[in-house]
């Protein structure tokens, strides 16, 4: 029960950027639930490691608003996967989010840039 | 959508397993491709997805309908439980089944007795006019036409004074259909359209309908199924008892009039000026109850001294005008069954709390016994919440399954109810209508939920404190918290009151049935035949008629196996009789104590036959019907006379019923008291006059006591009337004994029904006994088997288990005492007529719950006593 807890308080902690980052990465095309960690963990430069336990119930969550499809097909070695896609609402949510997300992290950025010596974590 | 989702959701499951499985493929195929060895890179690709059930746990949760989903999972969890212990199950839901049903019945009578509102406009501004004599419990609803016209036109207060009068054994003949008896409502112009009803074919009658032409409204249930919905039976002919109306229309299917005992076959415009109605009026809005009963006091008399006009009665000055409430119709069968039902309504909830607490025993000890199950499932993850969720979710389906045996139980329950309610007298038979509809399948749901929540919460609060690491620790369950041994004696405890409040209960109504089917009615119930005889179609009266009777009464007498027979009326304990005043020589009393005397006209051989002793003079001869001679009941004797000879005396009676002039008639002798009128009031002052008298005869019930079997003659008494009479029919025949138990019907129900819930709740407090027993002994299995090994006997330890028991049953008895004290002055506070009994029917209570006591502790105790010490202590 107690571990439970912890990983829904991560993907609440994250939940906002989790999806963004999805969001993003679909962008390039379709792909399985592997592939999406695979790809957000090299494009970060093996920095943002997600965890299967928040991705997944992202993912469906995201289906169930629409902003993703899936679909069964064969992956490159022939294995049976389930590919996700972004869907036109999807791009609206991910412009969206895209532009908060600027504004935040410019905000912070201004907040944080006086004390530049210690700012860098 | 959503729903859809619902039901693929075994689809959505195994792709969200193949999609999980595919992941850790691709990341196991990955590692090996960067050259790690099949196995080493199968349990890393695991290790680093992390606990797989937990991520389909929280992926599903994304899906919604997660409570849908878990509540599935309780119920499924709860029907395996159930299947796994029928035993439990079966005894659980077939008491809460017993609980749940008598209450759906006895609720569904309350319902449409006194709940029931009449399907008219606003029936909550109906109120009814009653008059009534000091004292006595039931109004009486006759209103003449020019009282009735007077409180119309001089009132303020109501908007609308609606009357009608009603027959309840109308003779109803439509061309081409079989005539039938029905009710007969003769309603003022105003009837249906105050009460805001609309016709279901043609139209109701109105304020316009001439006097002179009646008109008719029939019911719809007469349409329907005796004039088979024939469209064209508007403007046909009625006769209802020989008058002849025309058939205007049909009323509404959901209105049969304003008596919820009996339903209205027609209704008749009537003709102003007719007498005997009864009044129902519909109050102006914002005017309260007791402003109308201000104004009608004062209008009041107007009737008062119009019924004091050419009638010396001094009661009717007595006489007083009520209003009551009336939105469910006139209260005549409120007031025979509505404190009945109220007191079955109270037992029948005692003994559902009763079959709830036993529940909670029996579900409190299973829990204990799964404490280590839930120990466990507490230490893997489960929340208390879900536990909780589980535990409450066993007990409700559990009480659902009640419920749904227990509308079953209801429904052929209900029915007897019926059944003995209709077996009444024939005037105050009654005729309800219970269906089996929304309102009775909510109440039973909405009990089972609160049952099922009352004895859930017990063991539910059990699954949410459970410690796991002290239920883990504890081997073989050995020891039990002294709390919870506690409380579950107190169940039992509490279940042993309640049965003992039950059982005095049925003690209080079984007892008072027998004092009235034991009580000395002064005349003899068994071996007599009573034959009412109906002359009105068959053309004899007045002096012809008298002569037949007297040939019938020869004819009577020379039937094999009757010993005597007489002719009288009214019938013994038919309720209905005739009265008057009476004036003796010599004897003064003031106005207000003078009191009707009863009057029986009576045959010859009428005291032989009745068994009633005569204790001075003579009986009536047949040479007596040209005399004016009387006998007097002892209590008429003792009133009178005070010890004088009343032989030879001169009475005087007047205002007797049915007989303009007064009388006076010669005492030629004494009878015994009896109590022909009603079996529970004291007896009356009585007088008896020959039924033969002036070329008349005033009687037409024949009594016949007979050596056989009563009904076993009525073959021949049928024969002798074909042969004397044939043109007269039989009314009713039917033993004299039969008549009497038809008189006391709420009592008899009240006594089979609280005899029945008591000994049900008996049978609960003692299966609750039984299981706490025997689960402590199995518990104490270990503590019996080191006693044993010690040195205590086995009888030691059989008196240890009956200690115990003893001790329970004790703390109930004393808990039971003081409630079914209170109960019972309860109950005698309600129902009339019951006599404030002895300690009998507690201490036949407190023996009998010590009997069952004392049963279910056998069984335990020998269980402990044939505890084996090796067995018991290897078994840790």
């Amino acid at each position: 029960m107690a571990r439970r807890e912890v990983y829904r308080n991560r993907i609440e902690l994250l939940q906002g950027t989790l999806d963004m980052l999805v969001l993003q990465t679909l962008r390039w095309g379709a792909q399985h639930g592997y592939g999406i960690v695979q790809a957000i963990r090299t494009r970060s430069g093996e920095v943002l490691q997600v965890e299967t336990g928040s991705l997944y119930p992202a993912l469906h969550r995201l289906e169930r608003q629409g902003w993703i499809k899936s679909e069964w097909r064969p992956s490159e070695h022939k294995q049976r996967a389930r590919y996700y896609q972004l869907t036109a609402a999807g791009r609206k949510q991910l412009a969206s989010e895209h532009s908060r997300w600027n504004q935040l992290s410019s905000a912070i950025a201004g907040l944080m840039s006086p004390g530049e010596s210690e700012g860098q974590a | 959508m959503s729903l859809w989702r619902w039901f693929t959701r075994r689809r959505r499951e195994r792709e969200l397993a193949e999609e999980i499985q595919a992941h850790l493929a691709m990341a196991a195929r990955d590692r090996m491709e960067r050259g790690e060895d099949a196995r080493s890179a199968e349990q890393a690709a695991r290790r680093e997805f992390g606990n797989r059930t937990l991520v389909q746990e929280t992926t599903r949760d994304m899906w919604g309908w997660r409570w849908l989903r878990e509540a599935w999972q309780d119920a499924r969890y709860a029907l395996r439980g159930m299947r796994r212990s029928p035993g439990f199950t079966a005894v659980v839901v077939a008491s809460l089944a017993l609980g749940i049903g008598a209450n759906t019945a006895v609720f569904s009578l309350v319902e449409t007795v006194m709940l029931r509102m009449l399907p008219v406009r606003h029936p909550e501004q109906l109120v009814e006019l009653l008059q009534k004599y000091p004292g006595e419990p039931r109004g009486q609803l006759n209103w003449s036409w020019k009282s009735y016209e007077h409180l119309r036109d001089n009132n303020h207060v109501f908007s609308a004074l609606i009357g009608t009068s009603i027959d309840s054994r109308a003779r109803l003949e439509v061309e081409g259909c079989e005539p039938e008896t029905g009710v007969r409502e003769s309603v003022t112009g105003n009837y249906f359209p105050e009460l805001g009803l609309k016709p279901a074919l043609g139209r109701l009658i109105g304020p316009q309908d001439d006097p002179a032409h009646p008109v008719a409204v029939v019911s719809w249930s007469l349409w329907a199924n005796r004039l088979h919905r024939d469209r064209g039976i508007l403007g046909k002919r009625i006769l209802v008892s020989g008058v002849p109306a025309t058939i205007v229309g049909v009323a509404p299917r959901a209105f049969a009039g304003l008596r919820v005992d009996a339903r209205t076959g027609v209704w008749l415009s009537r003709e102003p000026v007719q007498n005997g109605l009864a009044l129902m009026a519909r109050l102006k809005p914002g005017v309260t109850l007791r402003q109308a009963r201000a104004e009608m006091a004062v209008l009041y008399r107007f009737t008062i001294e119009e019924r004091s006009a050419g009638n010396q009665d001094p009661q009717i000055r007595h006489l007083s005008v009520e209003v009551e409430p009336a939105g469910n119709g006139f209260a005549t069968v409120r007031d025979r069954y509505g404190q009945p039902l109220s007191v079955l309504m109270g037992v029948v909830g005692l003994l559902l709390l009763l079959a709830c607490v036993n529940v909670a025993g029996m579900m409190l000890a299973r829990a204990a016994g799964r404490e280590r199950e839930m120990a466990l499932r507490t230490s893997l993850g489960a929340g208390r919440g879900r536990l909780l969720r589980q535990a409450l979710a066993e007990s409700l389906m559990l009480s659902a399954a009640g419920a749904l045996l227990g509308a079953v139980v209801a429904y052929f329950g209900t029915g007897a109810l019926l059944r003995i309610i209709a077996s009444g007298r024939e005037h105050e038979r009654v005729f309800l209508t219970v269906q089996p509809d929304l309102d009775m399948l909510l109440f039973a749901a909405g009990i089972a939920l609160l049952a099922g929540l009352l004895f859930g919460a017990a063991p539910a609060w059990n699954a949410f404190r459970s410690a796991p690491a002290m239920a883990l620790r504890q081997a073989g369950g050995a020891g039990d918290t002294r709390i919870r041994r506690l409380f579950g004696s107190g169940l039992v405890a509490a279940q042993i009151a309640l049965s003992l409040v039950l059982l005095s209960c049925a003690g209080l109504f079984i007892g008072n049935l027998a004092s009235l089917e034991r009580a000395d009615l002064g005349f003899r119930r068994d071996s007599v035949l009573s034959v009412s005889l109906d002359s009105a179609a068959s053309g004899y009266h007045g002096e012809r008629l008298a002569r037949v009777y007297q040939e019938l009464l020869g004819r009577l007498e020379r039937i094999p196996g009757v010993r005597s027979a007489s002719l009288g009326g009214p019938t013994p304990i038919s309720g209905a009789g005739a009265s008057g005043f009476a004036e003796v020589e010599g004897f003064q009393e003031r106005d207000e104590d003078r009191r009707w005397v009863l009057i029986h006209y009576v045959s010859p051989k009428w005291f032989e036959t009745l068994g009633t002793p005569l204790l001075a003079g003579r009986d009536f001869t047949i040479q007596d019907q040209a005399r004016r001679v009387a006998i007097v009941n002892r209590t008429f004797a003792r009133y009178y006379f005070a010890g004088r000879d009343p032989i030879g005396k001169r009475v005087t009676l007047w205002h007797v019923t049915l007989v303009p002039e007064t009388r006076t008639y010669e005492i030629v002798g004494v009878a015994g008291d009896a109590n022909y009128a009603e079996i529970r009031e004291p007896p009356n002052r009585g007088i008896y006059l020959p039924v033969f008298h002036d070329g008349r005869v005033s009687g037409s019930t024949f009594e016949i006591h007979t050596a056989i079997g009563p009904e076993s003659i009525s073959g021949g008494v049928r024969r002798a009337l074909r042969d004397v009479a044939p043109g007269i029919s039989v009314a009713r025949i039917a033993a004299l004994a039969d008549q009497i138990d038809a008189s006391i019907v709420p009592e008899r129900l009240l006594a089979l029904l609280s005899g029945f819930f008591g000994a049900l709740g008996a049978v609960l407090a003692g299966i609750g006994l039984y299981g706490l027993l025997a689960y402590t002994v199995a518990r104490r299995t270990n503590e019996i088997g080191i006693r044993l090994a010690l040195g205590a006997t086995a009888r030691d330890v059989t008196r240890m288990v009956l200690r115990d028991a003893l001790a329970t049953v004790a703390v109930g008895l004393v808990l039971g005492v003081p409630m079914a004290i209170w109960g019972r002055s309860l109950t005698v506070k309600l129902v009339r007529n019951i006599a404030m009994q002895a300690a009998a029917p507690l201490l036949f209570g407190a023996a009998a719950i010590a009997a069952v006591a004392l049963l279910a502790a056998y069984i335990p105790a020998r269980r402990a006593a044939r505890v084996d010490p090796m067995e018991a202590l290897r078994q840790e």
